[in-house]
């Protein structure tokens, strides 16, 4: 017995694995956004929950709450960023506006704007994000584990962004050709 | 745009039905409307020819420039 897989197929499993990865980041950032805020408004005992590096956190809650708040808060945008991105991708293809038989539309253009402007965000914050991560460390704090706090790879998320507009504007002459095309007698 | 089609007046001339120049031309009714609405974009001369040669005319009897 042959087993085909077909575009429908790989589709289905790139939206299995969206859900997984939009679940798991909304979750993260959910926990993010509530150790932030018992840390800082009701007890700062709470630091120690963070998955993340936590006595580093804990560190900067002692000594400045500013860079805590800093540090935090990026890691908070980067993340909702992050989870926005794996919303887009999960609306695309689960609401079947993903057609293979004419697959330059504007749905596909907006999406793929949408996601070079979310890479570009992602890019900005975490590179933001490690250079006070690593500004500060100059001052004295203790130098972190940047992939762990989640705001590494900035220059590869940036990278990512130029890389998406090009193809956007490949996919907009994509969808001029592809009218032309369709109203060509 | 500039390029009027007269498909209908030539069809109107040889009596021909929008139907019967579809099954004798052998393009589909939905793209056959699009030539004669003026809203195609373009025309391959495989087209032409054979619309030409059913309605017995020349591409000039179809096609029209105005300013």
């Amino acid at each position: 017995m042959q087993i085909t897989i077909t575009i429908n197929h790989l589709l289905k499993v790139f939206e299995v694995l969206a859900w997984i990865l939009f679940l798991g980041l909304s979750v993260e950032v959910g926990a993010l956004i509530c150790n932030t805020v018992i840390t800082l408004f009701f007890n700062t005992n709470g630091v120690q929950h963070f998955w993340d590096e936590p006595k580093y956190m804990a560190q900067l809650i002692t000594t400045n709450d500013y860079h805590f708040v800093v540090i935090a808060s990026n890691m908070i945008i980067v993340g909702v960023l992050k989870s926005i991105m794996f919303y887009l991708i999960i609306k695309l293809l689960s609401g079947k506006q993903f057609n293979m038989e004419q697959p330059f539309n504007n749905i596909l253009k907006n999406f793929i704007q949408n996601t070079a402007i979310l890479c570009l965000g992602i890019g900005i914050f975490a590179s933001y994000g490690s250079n006070y991560a690593i500004s500060i460390s100059k001052q004295g704090y203790p130098t972190p584990d940047i992939q762990a706090l989640h705001i590494g790879g900035a220059d590869v998320w940036i990278f990512m962004s130029i890389i998406l507009f090009l193809i956007k504007l490949i996919v907009h002459k994509g969808i001029e050709l592809q009218n032309e095309n369709s109203l060509t007698i | 745009m500039p390029i009027i089609v007269n498909l209908d007046v030539m069809m109107a001339k040889r009596k021909i039905s929008l139907n019967e120049l579809s099954e004798k031309v052998g393009l589909t009714l939905s793209n056959l409307s699009i030539l004669k609405t003026g809203k195609a974009k373009a025309i391959r001369f495989s087209t032409l020819e054979t619309i030409c040669k059913v309605l017995n005319c020349q591409p000039a009897d179809i096609l029209e420039y105005v300013e």
